[in-house]
């Protein structure tokens, strides 16, 4: 199998050179066979490395220990789910995973739009191709998951052999998270080639109109997601698995994945600029091109040691090779940009500093300026080294001190954008617009500094939150409202209704509204409360409005760990309310440890107990608690834009019936007609 | 305002403002040396924790990473000799050298970290306002430009249209 695996691999990179080669001369001869021949080349590259994929899975799960990456990666005893999950816990695996993804997005593209967009398809298609290109030939040459071992035998020749057992697979990987955490970040990662892709493709071919903007956004917002769901999966993870007590390290890993998630958000709306008014396109082009050199630029920082973190994977010189890849798709993009700049000319000019566009051009500098900070704050270390030879580290309290104002800029102005008209907004209509957001906002900032809140970022936070979150739920009201005069719905169903006519628009705010959950939890940080203590069987330690008693300590065995537990009983207000078994987990076969915190979670709150060890001197356990309230609304919020996204992304229901031949209602007269007079009729977030 | 629209922004901005209720203001109970801890970087290298945070899993099975508790313990030991926290935070940055930071100092080349992302947001700023005035000034010469020539031309009307079109559209 490891034979047909590596074959097929090998293949899949023949045909994605002859994609490439052959894409170049088609683009040049515009000859209809070559076009076709490189997209089926393309589409069997894809089918190819899905085959390598699958003999990898076979190879981990037959234990086949006679392969050098199975044996670093994987055990006898390690569950059949770990194994096939083993795939993407090392460097070259993941790597071969990286592929498999992106040739999933250039299969459902090639496919797609076969027949589609023949000015720009065999742009996109070659482009596609050379990003693949890129990834098998370290997939193949450099970092192959194929090798076998082997050692030199007596006769000086070299021997394949095989291993009774293997190395088994990181203690801290083997929990749930991880089986959907990395998928989900590399399906963000990989989807954005998409629209590098689209807008490089426009650029050189100079496609007329803004078709590949509504393609490209579409491509980007599955990839916004995924990288969303990624970086909030990886979050719970630390949370539940590292035992320090919080989600967010900014550790260089973290901050990798936020980067291209940045300017992907800024994207997603300077991208309705350009839809709408024909604006901001060198600015969209370079958004989406930057996105991509982020992911790429992420990738590196992950592969290559320039940063040290707990996520890296081993040092090794992969990295030149990413930092060659980069530069050439730098100098492309340059080079495409420079060429055809005046394809990219503004259609429009701005009527007035108080309108949308400027709202989303703000929205675009915020993005950008905690892009580049986190960026600089990650690769400070490295300069401080080159420009006076110590490396000064940057630590989460630098990123959040950095941060916290941006982001609450950030959230002003989620509030703020969807308030105000394109081209213009009237000084009476802002006093409309702005009079009861402005007046729930404030009563929500007075009603938590009267609860107790002082710490400023928090009281601001929650403030704000408040605003954004009136700002929606009054475009809500007013948009069922009106359906609901119209049809005699309830507010519920006129709510799904007035979502379904306008998915983009109201899935966005839904997504403001995650936004704004994520927000609130965010607050909740600043009243993070911890306990560290020695504590004997039978002995309490009390936190906030809980009691813990440790009832016994025990020992389990399982297939592949030993863990030592804990078994706590919490109790609040002293009745009982629940047994935690905190627990540190013994790895034999890595010779590895981990712990597995116990998380007793509320709205309210998290009662987060680790198992700290063993006090070597007096052979007490240690346990540290902490009390973290909100958390739970980080991950509720990220539930809601997701959703949110998924709205966005669904067609509306007006133009689901334009496609279907039925008869689209007026939209003008009619709906104007049934307005009172008192609500005004004025454009929103789409 | 109707009575049914003032009610429901009442009863939602009471959901929203519930949210801090929730909150519990505490008193921190971890001593003194962990506290100062999280302002050291763990020396383990494993990680990107504070000394005071470190439980870099691969460290010893009987406790959080020894490294960490050994720089807990020498944080400890200046306490006891009475230094401020300012001195503490010295010492362990002489001992330990400028990747002990956990942010970087505010003085030397430190300073440039802090002050960058500042620059940024100005610069940026700056550049937006640039823009728009630049925008704002190239509308009004176009329509000074089109309410200075008698005839509109069927493109221009076309083009008009359409954007008004794509403006409105829902």
């Amino acid at each position: 199998m490891d034979v047909f695996g590596s074959f097929a691999l090998l293949l899949a990179f023949v045909c994605a050179l002859y994609a490439l080669a052959g894409g170049i001369a088609a683009i040049l001869t515009r000859r209809p066979l070559l076009i076709k021949s490189t997209r089926q080349a393309g589409i069997a590259a894809c089918c190819l490395i899905f085959m390598a994929t699958l003999s990898v899975v076979y190879l981990f799960v037959t234990d086949n220990f006679s392969m050098a990456y199975v044996v670093s990666h994987s055990n006898r005893d390690l569950a059949t789910f770990f194994k096939v999950v083993a795939l993407w816990s090392g460097q070259e695996g993941s790597l071969l995973f990286w592929c498999f993804l992106l040739s999933i997005y250039i299969f459902s593209v090639l496919i797609t739009y076969r027949n589609k967009h023949g000015e720009l398809m065999p742009y996109v298609g070659t482009i596609l191709a050379g990003v693949q290109l890129f990834f098998l030939t370290i997939s193949n040459f450099v970092a192959s998951p194929f090798k076998t071992l082997a050692a030199a035998g007596p006769s000086g020749g070299l021997e394949y052999f095989a291993r009774a057992d293997g190395n088994g697979l990181t203690a801290v990987l083997q929990y749930p998270e991880m089986v959907i955490h990395p998928p989900n970040l590399y399906s963000g990662y990989t989807g954005f080639t998409i629209p590098f892709a689209f807008a490089l493709a426009a650029l050189l071919a100079r496609y007329p109109g803004e078709k590949w903007i509504h393609l490209t956004r579409k491509w980007t917002m599955i990839a916004w997601c995924f990288q969303t769901v990624g970086i909030l999966l990886g979050a719970h993870w630390a949370y539940a698995v590292l035992g320090w007590g919080g989600y967010w390290g900014w550790d260089p890993v973290e901050n990798a994945s936020l980067l291209p998630w940045l300017t992907g958000t800024a994207f997603l709306h300077s991208v309705m600029m350009q839809e709408k008014r024909g604006m901001m396109k060198v600015w969209n082009v370079w958004l989406v091109f930057i996105t991509f050199f982020l992911c790429i630029l992420g990738t590196l920082l992950t592969r290559s040691g320039v940063v040290s973190s707990v996520h890296a994977f081993a040092q090794s010189n992969i990295g030149n090779w990413f930092v060659g890849f980069l530069l050439i798709v730098i100098v492309v993009c340059l080079a495409a940009y420079f060429k055809n700049r005046d394809y990219l000319k503004s259609e429009n000019q701005l009527d007035s500093i108080v309108s949308r566009e400027s709202s989303f051009l703000f929205n675009n500098l915020v993005l950008l300026v905690a892009c580049i900070a986190v960026l600089s704050g990650t690769l400070f270390p490295v300069f401080s080294e080159w420009f006076t030879g110590s490396k000064i580290s940057v630590g989460a309290p630098f990123f959040n001190k950095v941060n916290i104002p941006l982001g609450l800029l950030l959230l002003f102005l989620t509030g703020v954008g969807p308030l105000l008209a394109w081209r213009k907004t009237s000084a009476e209509s802002l006093r409309r617009n702005f009079l009861w957001p402005c007046i729930v906002g404030l009563a929500g900032g007075i009603g938590a500094f009267l609860l107790g809140v002082r710490d400023f970022y928090a009281l601001t936070c929650f403030l704000l939150c408040t605003f954004v979150a009136a700002t929606i739920g009054i475009e809500y009201y007013r948009g069922a409202k009106v359906i609901r005069i119209r049809s005699g719905m309830n507010w519920l169903s006129s709510a799904v209704e007035l979502t379904l006519r306008n998915t983009r628009r109201y899935g966005g705010y839904i997504v403001h509204f995650g936004m704004v959950m994520i927000f609130i939890g965010l607050a909740g940080q600043a009243f993070t409360k911890e306990v560290q203590k020695e504590i004997p069987v039978g002995g309490t330690v009390a936190i906030g409005p809980y009691e813990l008693l440790l009832q016994a300590m025990d020992q389990k065995q399982e297939k592949n760990y030993i863990a030592q537990r804990m078994i706590v009983e919490v109790m609040k207000d002293h009745k009982p309310v629940m047994i935690l078994f905190p627990e540190r987990r013994n790895f034999p076969a890595g010779q590895e440890s981990g712990t597995m915190v116990a998380i007793y979670s509320t709205l309210r709150e998290d009662l987060y107990v680790v198992y700290a060890g063993v006090n070597q001197g007096s052979d007490a356990p240690t346990v540290h608690v902490f009390l973290n309230p909100l958390v739970k609304w980080v991950w509720f919020g990220g539930v809601v834009v997701v959703m949110g996204t998924i709205v966005a992304l669904l067609p509306s229901r007006q133009a689901a019936l334009a496609l279907a031949g039925g008869k689209v209602p007026e939209r003008a007269t009619g709906f104007a007609s049934a307005v009172p007079s008192s609500v005004a009729l004025r454009e929103g977030h789409d | 305002m109707t009575r049914a629209r003032r009610r429901l922004t009442i009863a939602f901005a009471l959901a929203i403002a519930a949210a801090p209720a929730a909150v519990v203001r505490v008193q921190a109970e971890i001593d003194h040396a962990h506290e100062l801890g999280k302002q050291i970087k763990c020396s383990c290298g494993g990680c990107e924790q504070s000394a005071g945070t470190c439980y870099h899993v691969g460290g010893a099975f009987s406790g959080p990473c020894d490294l960490a508790k050994t720089m807990i313990k020498e944080i400890q030991g200046h306490l006891d000799e009475r230094m401020t926290d300012k001195q503490v935070i010295a010492a362990m940055i002489k001992e330990y050298g400028p990747a002990a930071y956990m942010e970087p100092p505010k003085e030397g080349f430190g300073l440039v970290a802090w002050l960058m992302p500042g620059l940024y947001l100005v610069a940026g700023a700056a550049l937006v306002i640039f823009v728009i005035s630049k925008w704002r000034k190239r509308g009004a010469a176009a329509e000074t430009a089109v309410g200075s020539s008698k005839t509109v031309s069927p493109e221009m009307l076309e083009r008009a249209r359409l954007l008004a079109q794509k403006a409105t559209e829902e």
